[in-house]
């Protein structure tokens, strides 16, 4: 016999109330964590696709958008630029590399991207089996589109014209996969990677009479006709020093005809739109929390007051304030933290049945843990909140009169 | 043994009505009767002496101990280890068991928890069969047996008896008093019963009326 039990038996004694209010809690934390976390793993996906990635060069338009499709491959591009200018602004010594992409291409919904041997460093991507691309017309595999195409070294493919899925517009020359990258859970797992003059020799032979079709398309336009002509989507570059970040996008907004986007700003820019709605939810989750907190504290002022007179009888056993105290104190902490743990089952299994509809859809995993801080957070809160409840609960407690109680036994 | 001295006492909120009880004194396993009409005091007197009220004036001594020179926590201390209180329509805790409630009494009285002499008390008040019993299981005759296994089961000095048999038939009336005598004489203890109820005058030796 502890206090613990005590308190344990007080709880067990109305289990439909203790449950409704661990419960209304429990939801209002898996709410937050689940908010919380779907924030997280989001931010968490955009920048870790962003690898080595400081700065993009591109067709001007929406800078926004040259992100979206240069870096997280998710949006058209706005264009291409020359080759030759993309050249001269990667000499810049305050450029550490500067990679050229260029693409136009898809296998089954998979981007094809052109480009040359610094784009698998950028995102730490090392090979599984077989060998980079030599020349033009050999692909390498990122980890994710060889499980789910189920290709092999060696295999060949025709790849059709656009950035979408479709079996009309298929281009003659067939690529072969010569090499796969090992996972990263990046963006190149679910890309096709191959040179720029793969890209540039499918579209040569074809370019002249399909030039209309790709306009109408509203897909990239990326052919050429003479070598110094040829054209890239856009320019991935990574800074030497900091200091660039200031200067160099200025300079190439101002004095080229083409644009930088900075993709950490423009993602920022992102997350303040996204934001809106994350705040309304996070506002909603904590209302819900207050409000549970303070079922929490009824709960508790209710067995103080209802049983007030088993308190007092407590007391003539030889108990002190101190002990009753505590004895109330613990059934808010019972209550809290199995709400904190039903809590978090509920958030997990909520946002892993919610992850498992997207991962099919975005071919990619997007959970991701929740930062320990963030944890903390919402658990200190918690705590404080449920600390609140117990000691506005405790209150009769101070100010019983042990005798007035028990001569109105009846 | 009991001694107390010119108590009287006084309600805040009662304007200037101001009780003064008799001297009481006690010789160990000495067994008191105390009669009077309702309000004229009864209850306040049995709350002095087990120290749930302070007195205006006046010494209550349990052994040799001036209780009211303790400190609170002192006061909460000596009253679980050396009172048991019976009220009237006797509650337990309402969330715990009997065997609970009898540990629950060990333990904030700080006796060590025996379930040998638990197991004990309960079959000499024929409870045995309701060990497990929540208490809103056991009837009023049941519940009052329970009510003295709670006022003795820390072996006290003193047990005080506020109304026992009141909500009480006849039988019922005369099996508790048997049982609450006979536990104050196996614990050596001082019983004190405050009452209205003159069925259970001839039990005692000594009374007083209020």
């Amino acid at each position: 016999m502890t206090i613990w039990s005590i308190s344990i038996q007080n709880l067990r004694s109305k289990p439909f109330y203790t449950f409704l209010s661990v419960f209304s809690l429990a939801l209002s934390i898996a709410l937050l964590l689940g908010i919380q976390q779907v924030e997280a793993s989001f931010k968490y996906q955009m920048e870790n696709n962003l690898g080595d990635i400081d700065l993009v060069i591109g067709a001007k338009g929406s800078p926004l958008q040259l992100v979206l499709a240069s870096v997280l491959h998710m949006d058209n591009p706005t264009g291409n630029i020359p080759y030759e200018d993309a050249k001269k602004v990667g000499k810049n010594p305050m450029i550490k590399s500067a990679v050229p992409i260029s693409y136009g291409d898809n296998y089954k919904g998979y981007r094809i991207v052109g480009t040359t041997k610094g784009f698998a460093p950028l995102y730490n991507a090392a090979l599984e089996e077989g060998r980079a691309v030599k020349k033009s017309m050999e692909v390498v595999l990122g980890h994710t589109v060889a499980k789910q195409l189920q290709l092999k070294i060696g295999d060949t493919f025709l790849s059709s014209h656009g950035l979408v899925d479709n079996d009309i517009d298929v281009h003659s020359e067939k690529l072969k996969v010569v090499g796969i990258y090992k996972p990263t859970q990046k963006i190149i797992d679910r890309l096709i990677i191959t040179n720029l003059e793969s890209i540039w020799d499918v579209h040569h032979t074809e370019g002249e009479h399909e030039h209309g079709d790709e306009q109408e398309g509203g897909s990239i336009e990326h052919s050429g006709n003479a070598y110094e002509g040829k054209e890239i989507t856009s320019l991935l570059i990574s800074f030497r020093n900091p200091s660039a970040f200031l200067t160099l996008p200025r300079k190439i907004n101002e004095q080229t005809n083409m644009q930088a986007a900075l993709p950490k700003y423009e993602l920022d820019r992102l997350y303040e739109y996204m934001g809106v709605g994350v705040k309304t939810i996070s506002c909603i989750a904590y209302i819900i929390l207050v409000i549970s907190c303070m079922t929490i504290f009824i709960s508790l002022y209710k067995m103080v007051k209802e049983h007030a007179f088993d308190l007092a009888l407590l007391r003539t056993y030889g108990a002190s304030n101190v002990q009753l105290i505590r004895m109330v104190g613990y059934e808010g902490c019972i209550m809290g933290l199995l709400a904190f743990l039903l809590g978090i089952l509920l958030s997990k299994t909520g946002l892993s049945l919610m992850f498992k509809m997207v991962e099919t859809e975005y071919k990619q995993n997007m959970l991701h843990e929740l930062p320990l801080m963030e944890f903390l957070q919402i658990g200190a809160l918690v705590f404080i909140m449920i600390l609140a409840a117990i000691v506005l609960a405790i209150h009769p407690i101070i100010k019983m009169n042990i005798s007035t109680i028990l001569s109105h036994e009846n | 043994m009991i001694k107390t001295k010119n108590i009287t006492f006084k309600y805040k909120k009662n304007g200037n009505h101001r009780f003064t009880f008799p001297d009481i004194t006690l010789k160990d396993e000495e067994n008191l009767l105390i009669l009077g009409k309702s309000g004229i005091g009864k209850t306040t007197l049995l709350h002095l002496l087990a120290g749930l009220l302070k007195p205006v004036s006046g010494t209550i001594a349990i052994g040799f101990v001036d209780i009211h020179s303790l400190s609170p926590s002192q006061l909460d201390t000596f009253r679980g280890q050396h009172i048991g209180l019976v009220f009237q329509k006797n509650h337990a805790i309402q969330s715990l068991n009997v065997t609970e409630n009898l540990e629950s009494r060990l333990f904030f009285s700080r006796k060590a928890i025996d379930h040998v002499m638990i197991n004990d008390l309960l079959e000499q008040l024929d409870l045995s069969d309701f060990k497990k019993s929540k208490v809103n299981e056991l009837s009023e005759g049941q519940l009052q047996r329970l009510g003295i296994a709670l006022s003795v089961i820390h072996n006290p000095q003193v047990i005080l008896a506020d109304e026992p048999t009141s909500s009480l038939d006849d039988e019922n009336c005369k099996m508790v008093m048997d049982l609450l005598i006979n536990q104050a004489k196996q614990n050596h203890a001082n019983l004190i019963v405050i009452t209205h109820d003159h069925r259970i005058k001839p039990l005692f030796s000594k009374a007083i009326t209020l």
